[in-house]
């Protein structure tokens, strides 16, 4: 309880509002909480009811920034600046006043799954994955990769392996957030 | 009731609120397209915004371009720190950012007003690219004179940079190169994600790339 009244009081102190004219620029320098944390969520829900909560939706790639320009859902623009010790991530509550929260979102991502068909192939596939620092994750014996670029601009890396069907493209699937 | 007193509206024009350091922004691209020429010319301009600036270079085995910033003039030397990269450039920005991590956590800690850390990477080739658990935002410099074809090419760098910098575009005209069309091809494979085409020796467009770096990482005053 007091761990959250605490974080409250540093949000006071580190999430300053100023009116440079032309709009309402907010700098956020911590953390307060996550969105599902029992009491914030509390305060959430009385935000909804008494002013908003506004959205910051951020893709994957984002979220390892510890400084960035955002503009919430309602416009409101955010100065990001975070301690390196510090990392975004899905339901990152930025600011929390008496009328209006500001929680942050992982936008939907696209992944391009692969299906090497033997073990070589395999081999390969991981080989020219690492190789090229992709992003990728293991779905049974299929490789994903969360796309960055284009579909195409992955499978034209791994040309040869797909022509000669060594490698078999099973979806470029959408995952909801 | 209770909620009121917690949650005091933030109040407004107050003086800027402490940072945790300064922000952090990297500058790669090939060997020799412009990098510290960019820096140098940035610095200048960077200060006459009143914003407090330190750099990090990043040279192969010597110190030279950090040397070369130290007797520039338009910067404290002790603000300038060299990271020996060894024989592969990328690693001390991307695989292992390490020693530039030490080197930018001395810079926030020798001083205190510094607000952005720039770090140029050893000249490499177009797959390099920066770790953003070292950098929140990086340029790519690529240079006309390296050749017209290099967006085409599709590298890492140019593709996954925030900024494409297309430097020594005066040389267009003496390497044969369509300006126009480089720019173009370079808007293309970046769907559209900003490019700015400079002249490093001039000072030409390097106020977009000064205004770029602000509105990426710096807080407004
Ligand atoms: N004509 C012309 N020459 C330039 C321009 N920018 C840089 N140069 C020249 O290009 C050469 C290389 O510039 P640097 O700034 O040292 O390049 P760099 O990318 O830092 O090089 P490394 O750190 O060695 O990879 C120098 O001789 C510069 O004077 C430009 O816009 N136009
Ligand atoms: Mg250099």
């Amino acid at each position: 309880m007091t761990g959250h009244l605490h974080h409250h009081h540093h949000h006071a102190e580190h999430a300053h509002s100023h009116d440079g004219g032309a709009g309402h620029a907010i700098t956020v320098t911590t953390i307060i909480g996550s969105r599902i944390d029992p009491m914030l969520s509390r305060w959430l829900h009385d935000i909804q009811h008494h002013g908003q909560v506004e959205t910051i939706s951020l893709e994957t790639r984002d979220m390892a920034r510890r400084r960035l320009r955002a503009i919430t859902d309602h416009g409101t623009e955010c100065m990001i600046a975070l301690p390196r010790t510090e990392c975004l991530y899905d339901g990152a509550v930025l600011l929390m006043e008496d009328r209006r929260a500001i929680v942050v979102r992982v936008s939907q991502e696209n992944w391009l799954r692969l299906r090497p068909v033997t073990a070589a192939d395999a081999l390969s596939l991981g080989y020219a994955a690492g190789n090229l620092h992709w992003r990728v994750r293991f779905t049974g014996g299929d490789l994903e990769i969360a796309l960055e670029e284009p579909a195409d601009t992955y499978l034209a890396r791994i040309a040869d392996l797909i022509e000669r069907g060594r490698v078999v493209v099973v979806t470029p699937k959408a995952r909801a957030a | 009731m209770m909620l009121d007193r917690l949650f005091a509206p933030t109040p407004d024009g107050q003086s800027r609120p402490a940072l945790h350091g300064a922000a952090r922004i990297g500058i790669g691209g090939p060997v020799g397209s412009g990098k510290t020429a960019l820096i140098e010319q940035l610095l200048p301009m960077l200060q006459a915004r009143g914003i407090s600036v330190a750099v990090i270079t990043n040279d192969l085995v010597t110190a030279e371009d950090a040397e070369r910033l130290r007797r520039s003039g338009i910067i404290d030397p002790a603000r300038v720190l060299a990271v020996e990269a060894g024989a592969c450039p990328h690693t001390v920005i991307r695989e292992d950012p390490t020693l530039n991590l030490l080197a930018a956590d001395e810079l926030d800690e020798r001083f205190p007003d510094v607000e952005l850390v720039i770090i140029e990477s050893g000249g490499d080739n177009l797959a390099s690219t920066f770790s953003l658990d070292l950098v929140d935002w990086w340029i790519f410099v690529i240079d006309v004179a390296g050749g017209g074809d290099i967006p085409r090419k599709r590298g890492p760098g140019v593709l996954q940079c925030d900024l494409l910098v297309v430097n020594k575009i005066d040389l267009a005209p003496h390497v044969g190169v369509d300006l126009a069309q480089m720019l173009a091809e370079a808007e293309a494979v970046r769907d559209g994600r900003p490019i700015i085409g400079t002249n490093c020796r001039s000072g030409f467009h390097i106020d977009a790339v000064a205004e770029a770096i602000a509105r990426a990482v710096l807080v407004e005053r």
